[in-house]
Formats: C-alpha cells, sequence, structure tokens
C-alpha cells in the first residue's frame, strides 16, 4: 500500500470499488434489458422458470460482478511495483 | 471555486484514518425551514404516489414484469427509451444549471441523502436528545438506559428503512398486491431481496454513512465546483467583518476589544451535517445546507449585531463587484434545456401507439420454392400501444412484381398486446436486378388510415444475376 493510499479512509477504499460499479452495473442492465427481453434470454438458454424480475435481477448482479471485478483489478493494478520490489527484499 | 484539499478528519500513523462521528446540532431558521418543507414534499411524493391509482391502473407503476412503465396517462415501452434518455439528460442540464446559479441547492434540500438523513436525524433525537446529550450517551458504557434508546432507535430506523424498501419495489410490482402479500408473510424472492436491500441501503446510509456518502461516493460533489464561477451562490463567511473572532460580553464593543463579529461560538461548526468549519474557506464537503447561515443568524440576533456573517453570497459579491444573474453559461443551459424540454414534448405529443419490428430471417439469406420463386422470412412484431384494439393491414413496397404472404391474415390485436407475425415476401427471379433490396412494410390500423408506420427491411436474391 502507498504513502497516499494508507491515508484513504477505509470507507473510501471500500466504496471505490463498490459503488462506482453499482452505478455502471446499472446503467447496464437497464441499456441491456431495454434491447433484450429477460424472459427470451431465459427461455433460449432453458431457464424458463425464472421470471422476469428474477432475470432482471441477476443480469443486475452479474453485471456488478464484472463491474466490481474490473474495479478491483484496476485498484490492484494501481500498486506501484517499485514498493512491491521493496516488500521482497 | 477553489477547495481545500482537507480532508475531514486528520489520521495519524492509522491504516486509515478513523471516521468521527458528526452530532450536528438542530437547528431553526428560514433554510431549516425551508428543507423541512422540501423534505415533507419530496417524501410525501415517494411514499405516497405508488398509492394512487389512475384509469384503473396503479398512477406511476413501472411494470417490469410486463416490460411497460405507467406514469398516469402515458404508458411507455422498452421502444420509448429514447424518452428516458431525453428525461436524463433534461434532468442533468437542470442540474447543471441550478448548480450554476446557486450552487448546490441539490445537495442541501433535495438529494436523496440528504432527504433521509434528515428524517434519521429526527428519529435519533426522538430517542438520544440533542447534540449534546447524543454526545454524553455515546462516551457511557453501556448500560440499561443506553442500549434502551439505543435499540429503540434502531427499531424505529429499521421499521422505516423496510417501509421505504417496500415502497420502493412498490413502484415496480402493484403495491396493493405486494401489501397483501407482505401482510402474509408471502412475497416472492425477488421482492422480498429488494425490499431487504433497499431498506438495508437506506438503514445504512442515512442511518451510518451520512456525510460519508457526499464526502466519498457521490459524483456530483467531484464535479460540481466545475459548474461554478464567480456569481455562484455559495455559502460563505465574511471573514473581514468576523475576524478577530473571540468571545467577548453581549454589552461589550468589539471595536474597543479590537474583535470583528465573529463571538467563536463554534455553533456554525456544530450544527454542519458534515462536521466542518465554513470559517476555513470554501470546502468540497460543504453541501450548502444552510445550517450555519440560520444558527448564526440566531447568534447575531441574540448579540444585537446584523445578520449575515455567514450567508449566501457570491464570489464577486464578495469582493464588491456587482453579481450578473444572465452569464453566457446560464444561457446556455436555459437554452439547451428549453429546446430538449420542447423536443421531449413534441416527440410525445406525436407519438404513435403502434410499433413495427421487422426481423430478418437468420437461418437462409434466400429459399426457392418449388415454382422457382425467391423467397424471404421476416418476423414482424406488432405492437399496439393504443389503449383499444385495433386491426391492421399490412403492405409491401420497394420491390416491383414482390407479393407479401402472411401466416396470420386476421391482424386484430388487442389493446396494449404484442403479437409476432411470421411474413414471407416471394417474388419471380426474373424482377430482380441486383443482390439486395430495400422494402418498406407498411402497417395501417383499418379504423385509422392516420395509424400507420413504416418499417425498412432488406430483401436478398441470389448472387448470379
Amino acid at each position: 500500500m502507498t504513502e497516499t493510499e494508507k491515508k484513504l479512509p477505509l470507507v473510501q477504499q471500500v466504496v471505490s470499488i463498490l459503488w462506482p460499479s453499482f452505478l455502471t452495473a446499472g446503467a447496464a442492465t437497464i441499456l441491456f434489458f431495454t434491447a433484450f427481453d429477460p424472459q427470451l434470454i431465459m427461455e433460449v438458454s432453458g431457464y424458463g422458470e425464472i421470471s422476469r424480475l428474477g432475470g432482471y435481477s441477476m443480469g443486475f448482479f452479474l453485471f456488478w460482478m464484472l463491474t466490481s471485478t474490473s474495479c478491483a483489478l484496476t485498484c490492484y493494478f494501481r500498486k506501484p511495483c517499485d514498493e512491491l520490489g521493496k516488500k521482497n527484499q | 471555486m477553489k477547495t481545500s484539499s482537507k480532508q475531514p478528519a486528520e489520521g495519524g500513523g492509522e491504516f486509515y484514518e478513523k471516521h468521527k462521528k458528526v452530532y450536528p446540532r438542530e437547528v431553526h431558521g428560514l433554510f431549516a425551514t425551508l428543507r423541512v418543507t422540501g423534505v415533507l414534499t419530496l417524501l410525501g411524493l415517494y411514499y405516497l404516489l405508488p398509492w394512487l391509482s389512475w384509469e384503473g391502473h396503479q398512477a406511476v407503476l413501472f411494470d417490469l414484469p410486463a416490460r411497460k412503465f405507467y406514469i398516469f396517462t402515458l404508458t411507455f415501452w422498452p421502444q420509448d427509451f429514447i424518452y428516458l434518455a431525453a428525461l436524463l439528460i433534461i434532468s442533468a442540464l437542470a442540474l447543471f444549471f441550478f448548480t450554476t446559479l446557486a450552487g448546490r441547492l441539490w445537495c442541501g434540500y433535495a438529494c436523496p441523502q440528504t432527504v433521509w438523513t434528515e428524517v434519521f436525524l429526527w428519529m435519533e433525537r426522538w430517542f438520544e436528545g440533542d447534540r449534546n446529550k447524543q454526545i454524553k450517551l455515546d462516551n457511557a458504557p453501556m448500560a440499561g438506559g443506553k442500549f434502551l434508546r439505543k435499540s429503540a432507535k434502531h427499531t424505529v430506523w429499521l421499521l422505516f428503512s423496510l417501509w421505504t424498501g417496500f415502497t420502493f419495489v412498490g413502484y415496480f410490482t402493484p403495491i396493493t398486491e405486494l401489501g397483501q402479500a407482505v401482510l402474509q408473510f408471502n412475497t416472492g424472492p425477488w421482492e422480498t431481496f429488494w425490499i431487504l436491500f433497499y431498506g438495508f441501503a437506506t438503514y445504512g446510509n442515512a442511518g451510518w454513512m451520512r456525510e460519508q456518502v457526499c464526502i466519498y461516493m457521490c459524483p456530483y460533489a467531484r464535479f460540481q465546483s466545475a459548474m461554478f464561477d464567480k456569481d455562484t451562490l455559495l455559502i460563505s463567511y465574511d471573514e473581514q467583518r468576523g475576524e478577530p473572532r473571540g468571545s467577548r460580553k453581549r454589552s461589550a464593543d468589539p471595536k474597543n476589544l479590537g474583535l470583528g463579529d465573529c463571538v467563536d461560538c463554534t455553533l456554525c461548526v456544530q450544527v454542519c451535517p458534515t462536521g466542518i468549519d465554513i470559517r476555513d474557506g470554501l470546502q468540497y464537503q460543504c453541501i450548502g445546507c444552510a445550517a450555519c447561515v440560520d444558527v448564526c443568524n440566531d447568534v447575531m440576533g441574540k448579540m444585537k449585531y446584523a445578520p449575515g456573517l455567514i450567508r449566501y453570497t457570491t464570489e464577486n459579491a464578495m469582493q464588491g463587484v456587482p453579481t450578473r444573474i444572465l452569464r453566457p453559461r446560464v444561457t446556455i443551459y436555459i437554452t439547451l434545456l428549453c429546446a430538449i424540454t420542447a423536443a421531449l414534448i413534441y416527440s410525445m405529443l406525436i407519438r404513435l401507439p403502434l410499433g413495427l419490428d421487422v426481423i430478418r430471417d437468420r437461418n437462409a439469406l434466400y429459399r426457392e420454392t418449388n415454382e422457382g420463386l425467391i423467397e424471404n422470412i421476416y418476423i414482424l412484431k406488432i405492437i399496439n400501444m393504443d389503449k383499444q384494439a385495433h386491426e391492421y393491414h399490412l403492405t409491401v413496397s420497394g420491390l416491383e412484381g414482390a407479393t407479401l404472404l402472411l401466416e396470420k391474415t386476421d391482424l386484430l390485436i388487442d389493446a396494449g398486446k404484442v403479437v409476432t407475425v411470421p411474413a414471407r415476401i416471394r417474388i419471380d427471379p426474373v424482377h430482380l436486378k441486383k443482390i439486395g433490396y430495400d422494402v418498406y412494410f407498411t402497417l395501417t390500423a383499418k379504423d385509422n388510415s392516420a395509424l400507420h408506420v413504416r418499417q425498412k427491411g432488406r430483401f436478398i436474391g441470389p448472387l448470379n444475376r
């Protein structure tokens, strides 16, 4: 963890991953399901018993999982490499 | 707007700064009244709107299962997504416009975070008293009385949050049915989940996170300063008038003591919901709630000084330069706002309650029939968005000599229904001069010729022509 990151409050560290991904996942959900009907997707993929509300919810959480993964990876790769080297010595 | 980069709380060598709880002191005055009015109006709308009925359906219902949005007399379909986009653009522009004009009005009076936090603060005060009592209670060891007060507060918070979550879901599934289901503990799994999720978010954000949401999570708080100029209304401490600050007797003449008007009572710090000192200058943590204005005016009144030591003002006014209201950026925002609003209203007025989607069969480019005719297959999706049933007539144009074959000749579609119709276009290959043609499907209501839509499709024939 860098000096500047050490100063970041825990809330800020957590929300900088969960919150931007929440916002983008919400936008992605709206855009995606405007174009595609969840029930149609479910029927085509053989999960016909899942309701539309379930489809929307799962779609949202799948998007959130993806976007928060990329947020977390961004945070991870932002760590300066020279500090990683120091730790290993 | 210059913002200080000062962190809300200075940490030592800790891994992260420990969050210091902010205990906003209760405040009364003009702006507090305005905010309470805002809170009651907005929350009243939020909690009551889903219970309204309109023409036999819930007045405002975003019916996700049926993929239809009802807003009073209007019904929106997924095809109307463009209106939602326009509405979002209008909201964003309106936010920019008001920010340029009057600073963080949104944050101080209308943001859901502010509104719900305000209500949660009221509930906290019912059980724990005002600021000083709350601090004393938090410092006291957990004993009977404290435990009772705390658990009562959290119970009421949680109940209110659950009701909030229930109302939220009530915008997406009919609320009367949802209410019955809740009373019978019989809600569907996803509905239960979203009630709990939204309820938990309310409880967490308004009960625990509060100003941290504004400081760390809010994207608007980060970029709002870009909309500021020297004529933007902001809350500012009059340093020239107030300094040097210091306590004094009410009867003392500050000039003889060499003091400014600030009596350093720190009430402006105590009422601040984000825990900042407005006397340190503009800070991005300031949400413009004007609580410090109210409380300082109160103190100024008691001291028999003129009000407005902390006040709504502009950077220009503070420097003695006249403030302009109509600046280029304000004019640009108004123009854009009016243009997009007018375009939205116009397009909604001329909106046809009929939709047609043409999807080409993707399995084959074309088919040759036994008679040697070339055939293309299409799936037509017809949506009757009107409030009454219509019988439609379908024609095809753009390709000379083509015949249209419908599997379903009876195109009678009920109000609010979507019907999928397979269609074939057949043509003698002698008519085909090139590989592809644009063909136009025209759907007309038999009882109203003004009600028609035209959609383009693509006809593809053999390559060796």
